[in-house]
């Protein structure tokens, strides 16, 4: 069976035309950040548990390479007997040299150039390491090592990934007030366009919310359209990032492609496109009425 | 069921149109309201069925007194009363038996409900085969019909008519007002308004008239 028409001839009035093509580009906004939030956090929390329960000693390399070989040895002795280390391994030196590479050519390692050497730590899962505290001990045992735990570049990865997000979800607010307020302005608009017929449906004895429900229901028809084109064409943009983007993308790139969080995340914006028309259509509704006879 | 006591109206802040009514309807009276045009029986009928407020006085339906009525209740009041607008006031983009359904939508009624009372009522009304058809396809009496439909589908227990009778011919106008008479045997207190005299004349029925800013109550009726 064919749809009832609404009550009030909203097909008419040109007050809800423009509607979903501002709430397609706003979902289609609010999607793009959305997204980058989300690939922000991914890549964050990627890092984050690569890196996490690591640490790197570097020894510096001494006059000789018996010198630095001792203190490697030293340092390794020291960090076996530490309790919450779980390994120890001593990067190789022609690992060293490769990483190096770049910037001494490719015979650094049989060069004779003193290189510094690397110890790569890991922590038992649930150890608590007072790094401060291995710091100095290992220090004082052997003068030439640093013990460096990440927690800087961490920390300022962290902080980040978190402006990142924050940005992204003041984007995502600022776009649903200016949805909201766009409804308001559109059922403002449709209210003085069928004032002629609200009143004769309050003198045949209809209620406020029997009028609102048809202004809501109007609204959130035109937001859940324009929200699944926005939401569609934001899905299309991502997927095309994600094509160009694939060919240079390292560590560093976050990851485009949609994981099942951020298709919850598309999926949830025209229902909230939605949710946020009928809402304010009802309230804005509900509140002129209150004023008419 | 309706009672004026020396009730004023004006329209913003422009002159009275009525001064000092006082009249006072049973329940199941037949009253017309007569009087030149521009007397203001549009007026009087807008006080009645709650589109207006008097600027002085006291108007009373259903024993409520209109003015200090909290707001939440006129819907309930406003459903016990039928009107029959001058110019109809049917939704164009209805068709004849949305228009009708209207008035029990409003009201909550199930949709199985409306169908069948409203295919009923427009079948009685002579309409039963334009059911479908919207009012720009509809003839004057056709739409006066319609509109009689939707003031009475709701069984009100007062129903207001304002010039029901002005912009369809002299046999149709008198099928109308017989329609009235039978809704008024069934207990409805029913108010035309009308400027002709000769219509009045035919029926005997009680005349609230309106001329020169003065209101008589005119005849014993049955
Ligand atoms: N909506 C309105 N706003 C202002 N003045 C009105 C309005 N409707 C009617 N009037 C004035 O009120 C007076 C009575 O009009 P009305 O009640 O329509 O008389 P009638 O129905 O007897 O022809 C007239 O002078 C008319 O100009
Ligand atoms: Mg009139």
């Amino acid at each position: 069976m064919a749809r009832r028409p609404y009550d009030l001839p909203f097909a008419q009035d040109g007050s809800g035309r423009f509607l979903p093509w501002i709430i397609a580009l706003m979902v289609y906004l609010a999607a793009l950040a959305s997204i980058a939030a989300l690939a922000t956090r991914e890549a964050v929390s990627r890092w984050n548990a690569g890196l996490e329960g690591t640490a790197t000693v570097e020894i510096a390399p001494a006059l000789d390479s018996a010198g630095t070989d001792a203190a490697v040895a030293a340092a390794v002795a020291l960090l076996r007997a530490t309790p919450g280390v779980a390994t120890v391994a001593v990067v190789p030196a022609d690992e060293i040299a490769r990483l190096l590479e770049p910037w001494l050519g490719p015979d650094a390692a049989r060069s004779g150039l003193p290189l510094p050497r690397l110890i790569d730590l890991t922590f038992a899962p649930r150890a608590r390491v007072d790094f401060a505290a291995l710091g100095g001990t290992l220090v004082s045992a052997v003068p030439s090592a640093r013990l460096d735990t990440h927690s800087q570049w961490l920390d300022r990865l962290q902080a980040l990934g978190q402006s990142v997000q924050i940005a992204a979800l003041a984007i995502v607010l600022l776009i649903a007030i200016a949805a909201g307020a766009t409804v308001v302005f559109a059922t403002r608009s449709g209210l003085a366009v069928h004032r002629e017929l609200i009143e004769l449906m309050h003198l045949i004895g209809s209620r406020d919310s029997y009028i609102a429900q048809q202004f809501q229901s109007h609204a959130l028809s035109l937001a859940l359209r324009g929200g699944a084109l926005g939401v569609a064409l934001g899905a299309g943009t991502v997927g095309a990032l994600a094509v160009v983007s694939r060919p240079i993308q390292g560590a560093l790139l976050p990851d485009l492609s949609l994981g099942a969080s951020s298709i919850v995340a598309l999926a949830a914006l025209p229902l909230i496109a939605g949710a946020i028309a009928l809402v304010t259509a009802r309230i804005t509704v509900l509140r002129a009425l209150r004023k008419m006879p | 069921m309706v009672r004026f006591q020396g009730v004023a109206m004006r329209y913003a802040n422009g002159p009275e149109v009525l001064r000092d009514v006082t009249f006072h309807l049973e329940a199941g009276s037949y009253h017309f309201l007569t009087g030149p045009s521009g007397a203001g029986k549009s007026s009087l009928l807008r006080l009645m069925y709650l589109s207006h407020c008097a600027s002085r006085g006291t108007v009373k339906v259903f024993g409520h007194d209109i003015e200090t009525t909290p707001r939440r209740l006129l819907p309930g009041l406003r459903r016990r009363i039928g009107v029959v607008f001058q110019d109809f006031r049917l939704l164009d983009h209805l068709s004849a038996r949305d228009n009708v359904a209207l008035s029990l939508r409003i009201a909550g009624i199930k949709e199985d409900v409306i169908r069948a009372h409203v295919a009923e009522l427009l079948s009685w009304v002579g309409l039963g085969d334009r059911l479908d058809a919207t009012p720009s396809t509809l003839s004057d009496g056709e739409k006066q019909r319609v509109a009689i439909a939707r003031a009475v589908i709701g069984r009100p227990s007062l129903l207001i008519a304002d010039e029901p009778t002005g912009s369809i011919d002299e046999i149709q106008g008198m099928r109308i007002l017989r329609l009235f008479e039978e809704l008024n045997r069934i207990g409805t207190t029913v108010v035309v308004a009308t400027h002709d005299q000769r219509l009045i004349a035919r029926f005997n029925h009680r005349v609230l008239r309106l001329q020169d800013g003065q209101f008589t109550v005119e005849g014993r009726g049955p």
